[in-house]
């Protein structure tokens, strides 16, 4: 990476503190988005406990869509599970194709408002990209290289932990990269059905017609998704320059 | 002693291995050639059960090795593929080691072992212990295939290809190598290639396959001199069956009592390499010396000539 590189991520990540921890600091740029003597800055609740239960919901969503989706990966590429490939696949696709907001307004009956109808939503949302990444991954593993673990005498389970997963291990986490940034910027809906989130930010700006709240919300979530984003390629580049072929600089 | 019984495989109605049997001897090397989709492959995966056979077994020092786990008699038997099939996540020691670790040696062991082994394939351990597969030459690959697959000191080594994806002056190296390692710890191998070159340079005995089925298995030389088959005649070369069967032979074989002018040959080199000399430097006898350089005798154009056809 490259010192401007560097410079410019640190940057973000300063504005980024800075700004959900002493937002008033930042009044005089979004006073002028304002009306009315309407407050420049969100002032219903604290920005920084806002957006820790923002990440919170999503790094929650995320594990639970990275269990599943991983675990039903590897089991159907195993010769037992290989006729189920078919099934899982539509399953999850379905999860995608479902749009969230439809999610939540048929788990609000079920399981009520506040953070459980944003946990389903992101959590099917989620599912698609890490399934079909861990499908990439182990299936990209040599044959070659399988022959030669077989050939050693390894058996099922050892061929799997020590030799596929630690190979199919960049593609998974590029799965789970791209999972987080969707549900980084899906999960702002889900205060509509009052889950705790940088979304309140933006409905409160919506629903009082405050350009400089939409924005707020809008910006921390952008922040966010792009620092993310980054620390996560920074760690799927190390795994995959263990095996010699190292990311290009697109990840 | 491996003994192959009857060892047959079929796909539904396409037979790949057609009941072959044949037995390789302590701390031999037996070379099964023959054309691509003739079965060698597959008949060198029953050995260690890679394939399972359809009918017929194989025995090891006597013992069926269907009474031993796969897992188990694969982690006696090493095995060593064209490409290598190098773990590239793991170092060049984690690779050496596979077989240790599964077995559950101690750390110390497998880093001896380790070590002795980059040492006797010529890898210096303080630079290639801790590289990446990507980091080394198609040669050093191949090296470290073999180190691994000898990691464990299996009594049997099985070889598909193994020297398919190097050049022909690596490959030439590397086959040497092998040699030398392979008198040095002997080891039995069973060895699979299309290349009659190989076969002639690695084999104690070569078996012949052909759709499916085990047409030869002798030593280089009786292939040359009595074919079973005409594919076999065919397969060796009828143009080059002279020089094979030189090339089978040492100075030591042809060499006459006398006296000769000249530079020496030494009394190991093949009658094959020998016969060039003489050509090329235009003589009809040169003298012969042993490793020391004492002359011990001297070898003829006309002497080496009778060699190469069969003796009636």
């Amino acid at each position: 990476m490259s010192v401007r590189a560097v410079i410019l991520r640190a940057a973000a990540l300063l504005l980024l503190v800075a700004f959900v921890t002493a937002p008033q600091l930042f009044a005089f740029a979004f006073a002028p988005l304002t009306a009315n003597n309407a407050p420049a800055i969100y002032n219903q609740g604290s920005l920084l406990a806002l957006t820790l239960s923002h990440l919170r919901i999503v790094a929650l969503a995320t594990l639970a869509s990275t269990v599943l989706a991983v675990a039903l990966g590897i089991f159907v590429t195993r010769p037992k599970g290989r006729e189920f490939l078919p099934l899982s696949r539509s399953l999850v696709n379905i999860g995608q194709t479902f749009p969230p907001i439809a999610v939540l307004a048929i788990a609000v009956p079920l399981v009520g408002f506040g953070e459980k109808p944003t946990f389903i939503a992101l959590f099917l949302y989620g599912l698609l990209p890490i399934f079909e990444n861990t499908l990439a991954g182990l299936t990209g593993v040599s044959p070659r290289t399988l022959e030669a673990a077989k050939g050693m005498g390894m058996n099922a389970r050892q061929r799997l932990w020590q030799v596929e997963l630690p190979l199919a291990l960049p593609v998974i986490l590029a799965g789970i990269r791209l999972s987080v940034i969707i549900s980084l910027g899906t999960a702002t809906i889900g205060s509509t059905v009052a889950a705790k989130g940088l979304g309140e930010v933006i409905i409160a700006g919506l629903q009082s017609n405050n350009v400089a709240f939409i924005l707020q919300g809008g910006l921390v979530v952008a922040l966010l998704a792009v620092l993310i984003h980054d620390g996560l390629g920074l760690v799927e580049r190390a795994a995959a320059r263990r095996l010699g072929r190292p990311l290009d600089g697109t990840a | 002693m491996i003994e192959i019984e009857h060892l047959s495989k079929r796909y539904g109605d396409n037979i790949v291995v057609d009941d072959v049997s044949f037995t390789i001897g302590e701390g031999e090397i037996a070379v099964v050639v023959g054309t691509s989709g003739a079965g060698k492959s597959t008949l060198l995966r029953m050995i260690n059960r890679l394939v399972a056979p359809s009918a017929g077994r194989v025995l090891i020092d006597g013992q069926d090795t269907t009474t031993i786990p796969e897992d188990e008699l694969r982690h006696r038997i090493g095995y060593v593929i064209q490409g290598y099939g190098l773990f590239p996540h793991r170092t060049v020691a984690e690779n050496i080691a596979t077989v240790p670790r599964l077995l559950g040696w101690d750390k110390k062991r497998i880093a001896t072992r380790v070590e002795e082994l980059l040492d006797l394939f010529q890898l210096d351990p303080g630079e290639f212990a801790r590289k990446f597969p990507h980091q080394l030459s198609g040669g050093q690959q191949q090296r470290v295939g073999v180190a691994r697959a000898l990691a464990a000191k299996p009594a049997l080594l099985l070889m598909d290809e193994p020297f398919g994806s190097l050049d022909p002056v690596i490959r030439g190296k590397a086959q040497d190598d092998l040699l030398a390692i392979q008198r040095r710890l002997g080891t039995t191998i069973v060895l699979v290639t299309h290349d009659m070159n190989e076969a002639f340079h690695l084999g104690d005995r070569i078996a012949v396959m052909d759709q499916a089925r085990l047409l030869q298995y002798a030593k280089p030389a009786d292939l040359l001199t009595h074919p079973a088959e005409a594919f076999v005649e065919q397969l060796v070369g009828t143009a080059e069956r002279p020089f094979r069967l030189l090339s089978l032979m040492t100075v030591q074989d042809a060499m006459e009592p006398g006296h000769a002018d000249g530079e020496p040959i030494t009394v190991s080199a093949t009658l094959r390499d020998a016969l060039a000399q003489l050509i090329w430097r235009g003589r009809p006898v040169l003298p012969v010396a042993d490793a020391s350089g004492a002359p011990i005798g001297r070898i003829s154009v006309d002497g080496i000539l009778k060699h190469g056809r069969p003796l009636a």
